[in-house]
């Protein structure tokens, strides 16, 4: 019996280990184009995994109308657990090993900043990145870049800008993630605040592994804080409002766009999401908006077990570019054909903010909506996408670096 | 079979001339890997070689004096980031920033080491844990250190810039060569320390630290030296890793990590040079290529997917993986109690003894 189980295992192993490597450098040929993904699926960040399945629906979705001009889309997507190390792993698998032309909305700020560098050695097109850190774009060196994703700094100087200007709340206080995602979203907020005379009273780093907040909470009670900005992710957001309704303490909660899925997020934390504000990347998931009610339907064909969630959307609208771009490269692709292709996307609309991106400027958004956690999760805009109220218009770092 | 009737015997390091020259053949056959393997294979191969430094150094400290940490990567971690920080703040050449990095996770060990005076066993096992855990987390808020961002290894530079000799390693068959001689450097001097009176001062200490003493061997001088050693493994480990994977972020050198490398050596065989090595590839193995393999493979790929879609993630073979190393390491324990390193002394055994039982 020992030596059958022994037998089988390196047979197993044998078997696996020979699967053949199929890198060559173009990430296509006649029948496929193979796009790559990660996502934390499993780990802090796990809600978060919804974005790259919406990614991966685009996909299925692009092959169910018969691929792009008789190519199929192979769409792989990997785990990394929100771990920046893994996701360099995972980006040396998905480059030398499966052989992708491009990859799309990979998640994370540090995971995305680790593997930046690595992906343009290889000249791997990365289209729509989760992060709004500005360090992934700025300054612009890497062509094969191209992001659609608000920057943090820009999202929480406007919901910042709302909190005191539209809702006339003082005494903030500052929750944020202890990396680039925190670090923007705080100097963003930091320097609204000061063009009223204001700054924060509190401002506490957690990391995204914590799972007790009671100290920072209390802190947060103690110095008196109303209104909490929130730059966390998932798991942190949960605990803090939960603790916070724990000890009795009611501030009023804002938070960017990535804790926006706000019927996952009334779901998650019982209902105790109910009042927040946050930013908004894409339309209304349950909205009746055209494009919303194809995805809807397609999702409830080809990904019946996956709820349609803000966070789902996301994935389609930071992959559907480069589908776009695809088509309009031509049935004759290369890379170069589909960087032409991609520099020249403009107003692009899909299910969020307009894109446009060209050869000097590969940011493609610089808005975001301004929405409301109602009862059961329903979401109630406060500021639509497309108004000047949207736009951040200090920018100091960017004025002062001269890009 | 294992028993030695002469001291002789005892620090030889080849029973036999022809397992000199098997192992000569093995080592030259290790340098002709680029060769079959390219890309991808090599990057894990270089990753596997830095797990085996590690594990090779842990089996000194748990498998040959019997103490126990499951805060290596910890050590690990300071190796990591000392590699780093000595090549771009001070401009080290990289030999002794290597050096200096084993070094610095070597005292850390000898701290770590003090308490094993005091503490054995599972209160041991705390006291390392609480170092691995610590370790993380000051990493995670210094600035020095990049904070979460981690830190972006500088060029590999082998040369010594300041001789104006300079050679930087881009690729990954280059990296390899360097690790396989850092490797095998590395686990010659291992069998050798287990062949020397320190080696000897270890096993008695695993054996019974009490009677170990009773023989004239000072416990403070050489739990605290295992440790150091231990430790230096793990900080060269560390070093090379840093260049393998470019980049280094504290959340990495968790509690499974450090677990993960006392499973390569118990599923090696605790005790065991040769133990270590096969522990440290077959899991290294097992957790980035055969379990990431496993959904190419034609049907039953396909198959292991839909059951996890199914029944476990619905994006695939994620969490299916984890169960499946779990499983694997689980079997192997309960049917190979000392490790892969078990069934190849029953195996010599056999072959020495054979035809007879």
């Amino acid at each position: 019996m020992k030596k059958l189980i022994f037998v089988f295992l390196f047979l197993a192993m044998l078997c696996c280990a020979i699967t053949p490597s199929g890198y060559c450098g173009e990430g296509f040929d006649d029948k496929e184009i193979r796009i790559g993904s990660w996502g934390p699926q499993t780990g802090p960040a796990a809600p978060w995994g919804s974005i790259s399945r919406g990614a991966m629906f685009m996909a299925m979705y692009i092959n169910e109308q018969g691929g792009i001009h008789g190519r199929k889309i192979k769409f792989i997507l990997r785990d990394d657990k929100y771990n920046p190390a893994e996701t360099k792993v995972i980006a040396k698998d998905l480059v030398e090993r499966q052989d992708v032309m491009a990859v799309t909305a990979g998640l994370g700020s540090a995971p995305t900043l680790a593997v930046k560098d690595y992906l343009a050695e290889n000249k791997v097109i990365a289209v729509g990145m989760c992060t709004g850190t500005k360090g992934l774009v700025y300054p612009v060196t890497n062509p094969y870049l191209f992001s659609s994703f608000c920057l943090f700094g820009d999202e929480m100087s406007v919901l910042t800008k709302y909190a005191v200007e539209k809702m006339k709340m003082e005494d903030f206080g500052f929750l944020y993630q202890n990396d680039p995602m925190g670090w923007d979203a705080l100097n963003g907020a930091r320097e609204r605040l000061a063009s009223y005379g204001m700054k924060f009273l509190v401002e506490i780093p957690v990391e995204p592994t914590e799972k007790d907040l009671s100290s920072q909470i209390m802190k947060l009670k103690s110095k008196g804080v109303k209104c909490v900005l929130m730059q966390v992710a998932p798991t942190p957001g949960i605990v803090a409002v939960k603790t916070a309704a724990q000890i009795g303490y009611k501030p009023q909660w804002i938070s960017a766009d990535t804790l926006g899925d706000h019927a996952t997020m009334y779901k998650l934390t019982n209902g105790l999401w109910e009042g927040t504000v946050s930013g908004g990347k894409v339309l209304d998931p349950n909205g009746n908006d055209p494009i919303i009610v194809k995805y809807r339907e397609a999702a409830k064909r080809l990904m019946p077990d996956q709820p349609f969630n803000a966070w789902f959307l996301s994935g389609i609208f930071f992959s559907e570019p480069l589908f776009e771009a695809l088509k309009k490269a031509g049935p004759n692709l290369s890379k170069d054909v589909l960087l032409k292709s991609l520099n020249s996307i403009t107003k692009f609309m899909s299910t969020g903010p307009s894109i446009t991106w060209t050869p000097a400027d590969h940011q493609g958004v610089y808005e975001t909506r301004i929405i409301k956690c109602g009862p059961n999760g329903q979401v109630i805009v406060l500021e639509d996408f497309g108004t000047p109220f949207v736009h951040n218009t200090l920018r100091g770092w960017y004025k002062k670096s001269g890009i | 079979m294992e028993m030695k009737r002469e001291y002789y015997e005892d620090i030889q390091y080849f029973k036999k001339k022809w397992v000199m020259v098997v192992a000569a053949v093995f080592i030259l056959l290790l340098f002709t890997i680029p060769i079959y393997f390219t890309g991808y294979s090599l990057f894990i191969l270089n990753l596997i070689m830095v797990y085996v430094i590690v594990a090779v150094g842990l089996n000194i400290l748990v498998g040959y004096t019997g103490q126990i940490s499951i805060g290596h990567a910890g050590f690990f971690a300071v190796g990591a980031y000392a590699m780093i920080l000595l090549m771009t703040l001070l401009h080290m050449p990289f030999i002794l920033a290597l050096v200096l990095s084993g070094f610095i996770s070597a005292f850390f060990g000898f701290l770590l080491g003090l308490p094993s005076l005091r503490v054995k066993g599972p209160y041991l096992a705390i006291v390392t844990l609480g170092f691995g855990m610590t370790i993380m987390h000051i990493i995670g808020q210094a600035n020095l250190f990049g904070g979460r961002l981690g830190l972006q290894a500088p060029p590999l530079d082998v040369g010594v810039t300041q001789l104006g000799l300079s050679w930087v390693l881009t690729t990954d068959v280059q990296k390899f060569y360097l690790i396989l001689i850092i490797t095998i450097i590395m686990v010659v001097a291992a069998r050798n320390i287990m062949k020397t009176r320190i080696g000897r001062a270890f096993v008695a200490i695993r054996d019974d630290d009490i009677a170990a003493e009773v023989n004239g061997v000072d416990l403070l001088i050489y739990k605290t030296l295992s440790f150091a050693i231990s430790a230096f493994y793990a900080g060269v480990g560390g070093g090379l890793f840093s260049f393998v994977l470019s980049f280094v972020e504290p959340f990495q050198f968790n509690v499974l990590l450090s677990i993960i490398f006392l499973v390569m050596i118990i599923v090696g065989g605790l005790g065991s040079i040769v133990g270590s090595i096969v522990g440290a590839v077959l899991i290294t193995f097992l957790q980035y290529s055969l379990l990431k393999n496993v959904r190419e493979l034609p049907v039953l790929g396909d198959w292991l997917v839909a059951i996890s879609q199914k029944w476990f993630t619905v994006i695939g073979l994620e969490n299916f993986n984890s169960m499946i190393l779990g499983i694997i390491i689980a079997l192997i324990i309960i049917f190979e109690p000392k490790g892969i390193n078990g069934i190849w002394l029953r195996f010599k055994k056999y072959c020495l003894t054979w035809p007879f039982k």
